[in-house]
């Protein structure tokens, strides 16, 4: 077992290297000269060069990916080419607002939809499976900013319940922030829900169907008994990798939501960095995407590992 | 492209594109089945007297995270500078110059030297009065290599900051490098606000100027808040305060609006249909800007087949820009005729050659380019831009022009393609003054001459008039010009639109014309 983790971490680690490289790649294949971008249309020959030569662009790329994920390893991302100040301080303030709607969306969408899938899967083919599997596929198939704007026009503008945008800085309070969270983490959640819905379902039918539910059963024990004690644990197991790639892919959902709420998140601070050519900013942002993908995944698999036992001991037939 | 185009340099994000041109698309559906499905907009803004006192919550697109308060800098936060400063001159609602600091300026008889004389009894905001010393600082500060102003373009051939005079305290003598009768129409420029003598490091942050508000709190690309100064020497605002929020993204900001969140939405163009969802609610309407848009549709004089003065004539003649106006801007606007001077500018020439798709075919045959294929580059960075590309195609077929629209990422639209690809769409604002409209866009080699246009007869007739001190005589220069822009030049402008505002049917006494903003009348009803 131990050997599993140590390969399973190795893999995640590689996977990292790469999509840092990746990453720095694809920052600087950017359209659109930085120099100019940052310092405006009007700047002078001269300053655009002093800039190129400030930002090492001059010197070979190998030296300065080494340079910036050395900073990196260290928590030093540099400073950002606009506002001057440090990238690390600047992307944890806006993660934290960010990280803010992950909360609630997590704990909206993760309870909810398990919640309804179980009861789909529960009630195969009856109605309450239609309504859950139809709202369910509409969830899946809008996309989050559409389902955003919809519950603006309800939330917000209809009926004023909850504000349309968010008009603080990034700086702002968690009670200054805390009546804006609802609507963004609602929509995202509504999205992300409709996989884990569907993927419970799918995990509680292929369950209740198996031969030791059906003994269970034989036993005498209680519908109610049998889910809870026998089906839900190995129903639970294939949700949660979909439940992982779902929190990771918040990253980048929350990205257009956010924007739709004026947000003062790291969606928000992406866009408008991509906006700027503010490379150090764009490329930390990145590699902390990655970072939360990676460990996701392993959380997942690890979680897995620990949930079930043919897994667990496969590393140790070996 | 920052400077006189002011919106050019806003942060347009890839969502807000996004968003925004499947709104687009939407309307241009029921925009393509003709006048019947015009929409109702309101004419004008709310009639009636605002109540004193009250704060207004306006709305703006961060310029970026480098935003300053410093008037001259090219990353200024554009909407707080009509209200903490005032210029020496400012434009009259008839695009006459008037009076702001300056009370009369005069030029001598060869307009080479220029006197102007100043407002007594004005303050800045920490107290001190307001003198002509500040005036000269202001103009120095906008030379200086250090500020990298925009405007430093304009002002540098014309003024030798070491040879300003200011001979009593409200007198400014400025002598010219060459006699220019324009001169003070160029200090108009919003990078032209006066700031105190000696403030240029400070002033990015404090904001201390003669304006009607004063600043209470500022930060770049954030939230900020005005008050209202009540030693204002034209007398104290309307308002208690202004506050400013930055949302980046246009429906954001809509929303906001329709929710009731803010009162106005700074430097937004809206699209027909957010404009009439927002003019159908109960707390929202449009407010117009007449003419305030200009569109151009630009063709590179140095690229292939528009070398070719006949192809450009061509091109021009092929179209009908009243179809344009018709399609494009659903009516909301007026047809261009390829003038770039909008009708509401005195100088404005009327006459025009009329649109002629026969004559077009028979000067691209005479210039071997019969059956003429070109690309056209648009992108959502404006949402009139796809629609008046696709009206130019449609009413170009006539003549036998083949017009391909392709679309180009909003982010990149104005370092990627504009002034890059031969032809393509773009816009500015209109309420700069002539001379600088043709210094700055078409004279040879000027910075945004964005048709990369030169011609020596042109520049030549420019200096003319510009030293021409008989004002009849002068008018009559520049009408030259535009019949020489028209004819020669490589830009095709199809039409001035109304600039849509969304603003709170709770504002009253909202008026503003090119770059001027009244912010001492603005106010509420039932603040």
């Amino acid at each position: 077992m131990l050997s599993f983790i140590a390969r399973r971490v190795l893999a995640a680690l590689g996977t990292l290297v790469l999509s840092s490289v990746l990453v720095f790649l694809a920052v600087q294949a950017l359209p659109g000269d930085v120099a100019t971008q940052v310092l405006g249309k009007d700047a002078t020959p001269d300053a655009v060069a002093a800039l190129r030569e400030k930002l090492r662009l001059d010197q070979p790329a190998w030296e300065r990916y080494a340079d910036w994920i050395g900073g990196a390893l260290h928590g030093d991302f540099g400073l950002s080419l606009v506002s001057g100040k440090a990238v690390g301080s600047e992307v944890a303030m806006y993660l934290g607002n960010s990280a803010l709607i992950a909360l609630v969306t997590v704990l909206f969408a993760v309870t909810g939809s398990i919640v309804l899938g179980i009861l789909a899967g529960l009630y195969r083919d009856r109605w309450p499976d239609h309504l859950i599997s139809t709202v369910g596929l509409v969830g899946m198939s809008v996309p989050e900013f559409v389902v955003a704007t919809v519950l603006v026009l309800c939330f917000s503008v209809a009926l004023p319940w909850f504000p349309a945008v968010v008009l603080y800085g990034p700086e702002a309070s968690v009670g200054q922030l805390m009546p804006a969270v609802w609507l963004p983490a609602l929509a995202l959640a509504i999205v992300m829900a409709a996989y884990i819905v569907r993927m419970a379902r799918t995990s509680v039918i292929d369950v209740m169907a198996s031969e030791y539910v059906t003994t269970a059963r034989l036993k005498g024990l209680s519908t109610w008994r049998v889910v809870t004690r026998h089906a839900l644990p190995s129903a639970l197991l294939p949700t949660l990798h979909v439940i992982a790639l779902n929190v990771a892919w918040l990253a980048g959902g929350v990205a257009v939501v956010e924007n739709v709420f004026n947000y003062p998140g790291i969606g928000k601070l992406m866009l408008a960095s991509v906006q700027n050519r503010d490379l150090p900013v764009i490329q930390a942002i990145a590699l902390i995407s990655a970072v939360v993908y990676v460990v996701c995944n392993l959380a997942a698999d690890l979680g897995a590992m620990a949930l079930n036992p043919k897994l667990r001991t496969r590393g140790r037939t070996r | 492209m920052p400077d006189i185009h002011h919106p050019g340099r806003r942060s347009v994000l890839a969502a807000a594109a996004a968003g925004s041109a499947s709104l687009g698309a939407s309307w241009l559906l029921t925009g393509c089945t003709g006048a019947s499905a015009a929409p109702a907009l309101p004419r004008g803004a709310q009639q009636g007297t605002p109540d004193r006192g009250g704060t207004l919550r306006i709305a703006r697109p961060p310029a970026s995270e480098a935003e300053t308060l410093d008037p001259a800098s090219a990353l200024s936060a554009y909407e707080y500078l009509g209200a903490l400063y005032n210029r020496l001159v400012r434009i009259g609602a008839n695009g006459e110059l008037a009076p702001d600091l300056a009370e009369s300026w005069e030029p001598d008889s060869k307009a080479r030297t220029w006197t102007f004389r100043l407002r007594k009894g004005v303050a800045f905001h920490d107290g001190h009065a307001l003198t002509s010393a500040d005036a000269a600082y202001t103009l120095r500060h906008i030379l200086d290599k250090a500020t990298a102003s925009p405007q430093a373009a304009v002002l540098a051939p014309l003024v030798d900051p070491a040879k300003l005079r200011t001979p009593d305290a409200h007198t400014l003598v400025v002598p010219l490098k060459t006699p220019n009768a324009e001169f003070p129409s160029l200090l108009t420029h919003y990078n032209c606000y006066v700031i105190p003598d000696g403030s240029a490091r400070g002033i990015g942050r404090t904001g201390i100027g003669t304006g009607p508000f004063k600043l209470e709190s500022f930060a770049p690309a954030g939230p900020g808040r005005i008050t209202a100064f009540t030693d204002h020497w034209a007398g104290r605002p309307v308002l208690d305060a202004i506050d400013f929020y930055s949302v980046a993204d246009m429906s954001a900001r809509s929303n906001a609006l329709l929710a009731g969140q803010v009162d106005l939405l700074s430097q937004t163009n809206l699209d027909f249909a957010t404009a009439r969802v927002v003019a159908a609610s109960d707390r929202a309407t449009i407010a117009r800007v007449e003419n305030a848009q200009w569109y151009v549709l630009p063709m590179l004089t140095t690229e292939k087949p528009f070398t070719d003065v006949r192809v450009r004539q061509a091109m021009k003649l092929a179209y009908d820009p009243e179809h344009v106006v018709k399609v494009a801007l659903q009516g909301a606007g007026t047809p261009g005729w390829d003038n770039p001077v909008p009708p509401s500018d005195p100088a404005h020439l009327a006459a025009h050659p009329k649109h002629d798709p026969e004559q077009a075919r028979h000067l691209l045959k005479k210039a071997g380019h019969e059956g003429l294929t070109v690309d056209l580059y648009t992108s959502s960075y404006d949402p009139v831009f796809t629609p008046m590309a696709l009206a130019y195609q449609d009413s170009a077929r006539r003549a036998g022009i083949r017009v391909r629209v392709k679309t180009a990422a909003a982010d990149s639209y104005y370092t990627q393609i504009w002034m890059k690809k031969p032809l393509m769409a773009t816009y500015w604002y209109t309420g700069r003054p002539v001379d600088q409209l043709f210094t700055q866009v078409f004279r040879g080699g000027s910075s945004y001459n964005e048709t990369a246009w030169s011609d020596k007869a042109f520049d030549a007739l420019l200096d003319r008039a510009r030293q021409e001190t008989d004002d009849e005589r002068r008018r009559e220069l520049y009408g030259e010009a535009q019949t020489f822009v028209v004819e020669k030049g490589g830009a095709m402008t199809p039409m001035f639109a109304d600039r849509l505002v969304g603003i709170s049917r709770k504002v009253r006494g909202y008026a503003e014309h090119g770059f001027e903003f009244d912010y001492l009348g603005i106010g509420l009803k039932g603040a």
